[in-house]
């Protein structure tokens, strides 16, 4: 988080002068205390400024990450003066068909620019929206973490900040408005940083969550009943390849996040990373062996069984979406699992319904 | 030191026992929570039970309060309370004085009782379907010298009189002592009893205790807390005595002699005035909070904080914290969650509030400790019932401070100002100390570093129907989810 230089606590606000400073009180219909009034204007001696503060004094900007030092990446330049050459070698080609055009006739020449334009036009479109795309995910990912450390060191400057940048995140989407509303109020009172990153879990996010798990869900209830009736096994693969992709996608997007095809491929990196470090089995471990060790998956014709494994993929790859997704940790919440999911597939067969109970029941192993 | 006898002990037990066995019958109806709300006096009780049930019946702004913020909370009013023969609190004259008179509530002088019902929405299905969606709080409001009378249950004549006395002779205390001891010293005790010698060893005993109590010195271990405040007992005999010299207490005293006189009023006092008040209120609480106005004490000094933490630690030894099994909880009552709370948390900046828990918890230490080895569930906060103030930064002389605006009391003084209750001021009270035993060693001399005023309470916005606004407070929300969270689940 911080680097070595800072003080460990990483709590800026907390600083103060070393020396002691002594209690003071000035009046506020005193002539020599200025109320509110405009920070630039200079002092005379004698005179007091006393601005109240509503949300919190000092506007301390969170902490951000450190970035590794990396050694000379020889494989970026190789792409780079490749990139370079290909570009150049396009852009000849170009200019050749151009000038072709015009020696052939004129009004051919003059559309081909038109073309040329329009083409160049695009890419400019396709370039910035990948840049923005990629901005975005960065930013929640730095809400992400400064949300993290807020809750961990109870910080109330980097919480505060966290929040602010994640309502600005959610300006454009008027079905956060309420909660954006009552963030706003809460930021106004003396409440800690943890408490304030739970009250944005509440407030703000749980709506989204509750609309990410159904994403899943629909994913999850598609793929195990298109592996269940498809005739080949390639159909199935892409189908599941297919909706895992399009999880991610539409998850990213419900918490904010616009990925191009950069981002996009970020973003399935991350999920990927996400799903190695968890295992992502924890839950879903427990869940396989109860349903198939109960012996569920066998009276189930095979295809059927083989529906379940796939759906349960999906299912873990879309909670891993969320965690990656989610621009806040889970901290109050707990986390959607496996099971949360799939209990939605097994809604009419009660006994897959009680298995579930019990591996919902069971303590949840920590990762 | 002699202990309580055993017989007497273990008829207080039963009936413990016997009482809780019909408030269990009560409880299958309609469950309550005794919320003990404990603190010295002018800690904060009665604005603390004040904005709690402002707070809960108006539906304020509770955030961190699980069951108010998902609206889960029907409804909340007040019920008749379950003890007729104790006056009710009286909460709307208390909202009624702070709101349109901006005057806090007067210093409580009696006993009072409430009970608030709430009717929820369990979060949890198996509840919601077996559960009642209602709750009994049951509150208690009382005067806070009273607390001070718990430690004495297990003391006899003998002890009181040592430990008294030995208060007395330090040296911090020395100067308002004198006139009482000068009266000790020309009391003989084992001359013939005589009311005039009774009488004036009481009163100046009681002056004595009224003297430290005072702002300046701000002590808190001063029993017995009825000589403070007397409630109807104004000149009853059991109020009529004084600790004296152990030295002349030596054997028992002779029959008719002033010692066995003071002895027996003790004895009287304690069976008749302490043992019901601490039976019929503190015997069987289910959750506590413990109030502790730390701030008044920092003004005061190192030696006030010493005897506030003293005071706390004997007081905190009478209640039983701890969990019971489902099995015997018929039986018996423990308190299983113990909230600390620094109160008046709005009279300084909140960058200050981290510092002033790390007080409040190094203050009352052995209490948390001891709670904590039972199994009870502890926390710390720093809070306000009622915020009375607003934050601000100050810029004097080139130098930036964080502070806090409000309306001091009539009388309050800052570096030799005195206010009169109608101006606003902006006050920088001083820096707090990141290590709380700073504030804990240092001798009188020193002059304390930091300086807090008593501000009025805020001025509220009424809406064009008159309906008032929520009471604006700090970490209320916090508390009372610790407090009746789990209940209400």
């Amino acid at each position: 988080m911080t680097g070595p230089d800072h003080p460990p606590d990483g709590a800026a606000h907390r600083r103060r002068p070393d020396r002691e400073r002594k209690p003071a009180a000035f009046r506020l219909d005193d002539a020599r205390v200025r109320l509110d009034s405009d920070a630039h204007e200079a002092l005379t001696r004698g005179e007091t400024r006393v601005v109240p503060t509503g949300a919190t004094a000092p506007r301390q900007a969170a902490a951000t990450p450190e970035r590794s030092p990396r050694g000379v990446s020889w494989g970026r330049w190789l792409t780079i003066g490749l990139g370079g050459l290909a570009s150049l070698a396009i852009g000849l080609s170009i200019d050749a068909l151009i000038r072709d055009l015009f020696a052939r006739t004129d009004w051919l020449g003059w559309l081909a620019v038109a073309l040329a334009g329009l083409a160049a036009m695009a890419l400019l479109g396709l370039i910035l929206r990948e840049v923005t795309g990629l901005l975005r995910l960065k930013k929640i990912d730095e809400i992400r973490t400064s949300l993290t450390a807020a809750a961990e060191d109870d910080d109330d400057a980097t919480a505060r900040a966290g929040l602010r940048q994640l309502i600005a995140l959610y300006r454009e989407r008027p079905e956060t408005a309420r909660g954006r509303r009552a963030l706003t109020d809460h930021l106004g009172e003396v409440i800690d940083g943890r408490d304030l990153v739970i009250l944005a879990e509440r407030d703000l996010l749980k709506p989204l969550d509750a609309r990410a798990l159904r994403i899943v869900n629909d994913s999850v209830k598609r793929v195990s009943l298109v592996t269940a009736i498809s005739p080949r096994a390639v159909l199935d693969l892409a189908i599941v390849l297919v909706e895992n992709l399009r999880i991610m996608r539409r998850i990213s997007a419900l918490y904010g996040g616009r990925p191009g095809v950069f981002g996009f491929l970020r973003l399935a990196r991350h999920v990927a990373a996400h799903l190695a470090v968890t295992g992502g089995m924890a839950a879903g471990d427990s869940l396989v062996s109860q349903l198939l060790g109960h012996g569920l998956a066998a009276r189930l014709s095979a295809r059927l069984g083989e529906g379940v494994i796939n759906g349960l993929l999906t299912a873990r790859v879309g909670i891993a979406a969320i965690e990656v997704c989610r621009p806040a940790p889970f901290i109050a919440a707990r986390g959607p699992n496996v099971s949360d999911v799939m209990g939605e597939l097994f809604k009419g067969d009660p006994e897959a319904q009680a298995l579930l109970e019990e591996a919902k029941a069971a303590p949840p192993r920590k990762d | 030191m002699a202990q309580r006898n055993f017989l007497s002990r273990l008829g207080d037990e039963l009936r413990y026992s016997l009482d809780n066995l019909t408030e269990t019958v009560g409880d299958l109806a309609v469950p309550t929570v005794r919320l003990g709300v404990t603190g010295l006096s002018r800690a904060g009780k009665t604005v603390f039970i004040t904005a709690l049930i402002h707070n809960l019946v108006n539906g304020g702004r509770l955030p961190m309060f699980d069951a108010s913020a998902e609206g889960r909370i029907a409804r909340a009013a007040l019920e008749p309370q379950p003890d007729d023969d104790v006056p009710r609190f009286d909460v709307e004259a208390h909202v009624e004085t702070l709101l349109n008179e901006r005057l806090w509530p007067q210093s409580t002088r009696r006993i009072s009782e409430l009970r608030l019902t709430i009717e929820f929405e369990s979060a949890s299905l198996l509840s919601r379907t077996l559960g009642r969606g209602r709750l009994h709080l049951d509150i208690v409001d009382y005067p806070g010298e009273w607390l001070l009378d718990l430690p004495l249950l297990e003391k006899d004549f003998r002890s009181f009189c040592e430990e008294a006395l030995a208060r007395a002779r330090d040296p911090a205390r020395a100067d308002v002592a004198a006139p009482f001891l000068a009266a000790l010293a020309a009391a003989d005790a084992r001359a013939e009893a005589a009311e005039p010698t009774a009488r004036l060893l009481a009163s100046r005993y009681t002056d004595y205790l009224g003297a430290c109590r005072a702002d300046e010195r701000a002590l808190s271990m001063l029993p017995p807390g009825r000589f403070l405040m007397p409630g109807d007992l104004e000149g009853s005999p059991a109020l009529t005595f004084a600790p004296l010299d152990p030295a002349t207490l030596e054997g028992s005293p002779r029959p008719g002699s002033l010692a066995a006189m003071m002895e027996r009023r003790f004895e009287a006092y304690k069976k008749h005035i302490v043992r019901p008040f601490f039976r019929d209120h503190f015997a069987r609480l289910d959750r506590q909070i413990v109030l502790v106005d730390a701030l008044n004490a920092l003004n005061a000094g190192p030696a006030a904080l010493r005897d506030l933490e003293a005071a706390l630690a004997e007081i905190l030894a009478a209640f039983r914290p701890g969990r019971v099994s489902r099995l015997f909880s018929i039986f018996t009552r423990r308190i299983d969650r113990i909230l600390f709370a620094a109160t008046k948390a709005d009279h300084l900046h909140r960058a200050d509030h981290d510092r002033l828990e790390a007080i409040l918890k190094r203050t009352v230490a052995r209490a948390i400790e001891r709670a904590e080895y039972s199994g009870a569930d502890v926390d710390a906060l720093a809070l306000a019932a009622i915020r009375a103030t607003r934050e601000a930064s100050v810029t004097h002389d080139g130098e930036t401070m964080p502070a806090i605006l409000g309306t001091p009391l009539p009388g309050e003084r800052v570096n030799g100002d005195t206010y009169d209750g109608n101006t606003e001021i902006a006050l920088f009270p001083g820096d707090l100390p990141d290590d709380p035993e700073e504030v804990f060693a240092g001798s009188e001399a020193r002059n304390p570093p930091v300086r807090f005023v008593r501000f009025r309470p805020p001025a509220l916005q009424t809406t064009a129907e008159g309906a008032t606004l929520s009471l604006p407070h700090i970490r209320l929300d916090r508390a009372l989810q610790f407090l009746i969270g789990d209940h209400l689940a």
